[in-house]
């Protein structure tokens, strides 16, 4: 049976309309939230937050979970911030390269172990937060030749060479998941582990390539966050956790794994970016964004949840009313 | 979305929802949690002579204490299959606050402690509902961590909570030489660990942790089990909090910055597997004072900062892959 056109934007629904009524409310309570200057601010959330929530996406729809992207954003603010030598796009390269090594080497240790990803990545949050610390000496450390940064600070319209950055990085991620076999192996893994496995897919490689993403997405978000700001400090990003995983899961990327676009992710970024960028434009603190974050990041679980509830009911009753089950779409392929 | 029922594992590695829970020797990874900490002794009093000296026994104590409490009253949500709660600094900071400015009031003490306590389970017992209900705990309790984070600094306003004049000089006095807070730990080690084993509602804890299917056959409640989890980590939390705010005298909401991860990797160094169904209270508690003699060992040797996270992370790592390698090697066999 063909997927209908509405079948296949049938994930988007909810975040779509989160995300339209958060703008409407957001916009008419903040008067200086309008224009072009708001999509500005939106898309620059890209570069942060939307960079982390991306990998954290991957490895959500591997089934897994990597507690520590808020460090390895902050490794490797610290080692682009190091490298300015290399120049803008050099050290930007390097820092995001060596995230993604080291990702990669911590998603084979979990597939060939077979341990649960919750308790390694604790370790390694806490290891990669001492490495900061040491390579930045405890302290934050500058960029000394401030105009090579000079670049990502122009405007583009709407764009920033950060945001452009980050969509260009959500194309390629987007592609490769869902044309790629590599990709796909992701979702196959995620959706129905043991099945995958008996059909024959392998589940190191694509742990490696789910981990590099989450590792590599956030370091490229650290490394061009630090080269913006010119400095790095060795307490960074302990936040980035909870508003990488709240905006892959305000999207729809599903927490029982398997499910989920990078639509989903921009979606949820979105959703974050305009509570962010609003609430700052009225002068709110950081607390009230997290307070929201949270109520949201609730309130879409629980729909989530009540939503599978749902679906299963239709699957029982769908011999009667005719309907396909949409319990198992999506998963795999 | 194997587990068509709303699994509360959804979302984690599938390996962790198969039965690699078997009915062994506890004793291993008890035995390798003490025989790392004796290791680490020899070796302190090895390099530092002035490691055994009753002073250094007290500080390491002291450290092991707080983070101690919070992972010895944790470990009923991990044995009833609830993994663990990622909004630990969160709840305590709030216990510290609200002690603290309610002392501040004029309040009597005794009133303060029973109403924060009284608080903290309400919110904790809501937090265990919605996860009884299927949710799933990690992102739950991050949620939940998010909004009282939000909820405390804007009530306080971001800035220093104080007790004022009130007598709060218990939180640093000694009984017979031993700190209070180290006589907490020891008798709230002691409570949930007899809790644990001796009580029905205990038993049933690990019984659900250990196979769930099987335990809801028997007519063990999953709900209860885990609402009950919920309330005793909730009164740790609140114990932790009020004895820190005992301790400063005053509170602000960045209180406990590193609370949540210390107390996981205290947990799972101790061996309880995060899975459910094997582990301890006890061994918490050694995970706890492991971590603290090793810290202090870095302390007395001048190690930095950097050093102290990478060597503290790397010891996580190392041995929750070793525990989990042990627990299926034995299960093999």
């Amino acid at each position: 049976m063909k997927p209908g056109i509405l079948t296949t934007l049938r994930p988007y629904f909810l975040p779509a309309l989160v995300l339209a009524v958060t703008w409407l409310v957001i916009a008419s309570i903040t008067p200086t939230f309008r224009g072009a200057a708001s999509i500005f601010s939106v898309l620059e959330g890209f570069s942060l937050v939307g960079l982390v929530a991306l990998g954290l996406a991957a490895t959500i729809i591997a089934g897994e979970f990597d507690l520590s992207v808020g460090s390895m954003a902050a490794v490797a603010a610290v080692i682009a911030v190091l490298c300015e030598g290399a120049g803008l796009v050099g050290a930007v390269l390097i820092a995001t390269l060596a995230g993604a090594a080291l990702g990669a080497i911590q998603g084979t240790l979990i597939g060939r172990l077979g341990i649960n990803s919750l308790v390694f990545t604790i370790g390694t949050l806490i290891f990669l937060r001492g490495i900061t610390y040491i390579l930045s000496d405890s302290a934050p450390i500058m960029i000394d030749a401030y105009e090579i940064t000079d670049p990502l600070l122009e405007r583009y319209g709407i764009f920033s060479l950060s945001s452009l950055t980050a969509l260009v990085m959500f194309a390629i991620v987007g592609l490769f998941l869902t044309y790629t076999r590599w990709g796909r192996e992701i979702f196959a893994i995620g959706g129905a582990r043991n099945e995958a496995i008996a059909a024959g897919v392998p589940v190191v490689r694509p742990m490696a390539i789910a981990f590099a993403l989450s590792a590599g997405c956030a370091s490229l978000a650290g490394a061009l966050a630090a080269m913006r700001g010119g400095s790095a400090a060795p307490q960074n990003y302990e936040d980035l956790l909870l508003s990488g995983a709240a905006a892959a899961l305000l999207g729809g990327i599903s927490l029982y794994g398997g499910r989920g676009t990078v639509f989903n992710v921009a979606l949820g970024v979105a959703v974050l970016s305009v509570v962010g960028a609003g609430l700052a434009a009225r002068g709110s603190t950081a607390s009230l964004v997290q307070l929201v974050t949270g109520v949201l990041l609730l309130t879409v679980i629980t729909i989530e949840f009540l939503a599978g509830r749902l679906r299963l009911e239709d699957t029982v009753f769908a011999g009667l009313t005719g309907r396909r089950a949409r319990g198992s779409a999506g998963a795999g392929s | 979305m194997s587990e068509p029922s709303g699994s509360v594992t959804a979302g984690m590695s599938p390996t962790l929802q198969q039965a690699d829970k078997p009915n062994r020797p506890d004793w291993l990874p008890m035995a390798l949690v003490i025989g790392l900490t004796v290791v680490a002794i020899v070796i302190a009093v090895a390099v530092t002579p002035k490691f055994l000296t009753v002073d250094n026994i007290r500080a390491i104590l002291r450290n092991a204490a707080i983070v101690g409490i919070v992972a010895v009253s944790m470990t009923p949500i991990t044995l009833s299959g609830n993994f663990v709660s990622l909004g630990i600094s969160q709840s305590a900071m709030a216990a510290m606050v609200s002690f603290v400015a309610l002392v501040g009031t004029g309040m009597p003490q005794v009133f303060a402690i029973v109403l924060v306590i009284a608080g903290l389970v309400a919110v904790g017992v809501l937090q265990g509902a919605v996860v009884a209900a299927g949710l799933n705990p990690v992102i739950t309790t991050l949620a939940a961590g998010a909004i009282i984070f939000g909820v405390v600094s804007e009530v306080s306003g971001g800035g220093i909570v104080r007790a004022g004049d009130a007598p709060l000089s218990w939180g640093g006095s000694t009984v017979a030489g031993i700190p209070i807070e180290v006589l907490v730990f020891l008798i709230v080690t002691i409570a949930v660990t007899l809790l644990m084993s001796r009580t029905v509602t205990g038993r049933e804890t690990t019984l659900v942790g250990a196979n769930r299917p099987t335990a809801e056959v028997s007519g063990i409640s999953f709900t209860r089990v885990t609402i009950v989890a919920f309330a005793i980590f909730s009164v740790g939390l609140a114990i932790a909090g009020i004895l820190n705010g005992a301790a400063f005298g005053q509170a602000t909401a960045k209180s406990f910055p590193d609370l949540t991860i210390d107390s996981i990797a205290a947990l799972l160094v101790g061996g309880t597997a995060i899975a459910g169904g094997q582990g301890s209270p006890l061994r918490s508690a050694g995970g706890a004072i492991l971590i603290a003699v090793i810290s202090n060992m870095m302390v007395l040797n001048d190690f930095s900062t950097g050093g102290r996270l990478a060597v503290q992370g790397g010891v996580v790592v190392i041995v929750v892959v070793v525990l989990d390698l042990m627990r299926r090697g034995a299960f093999r066999r």
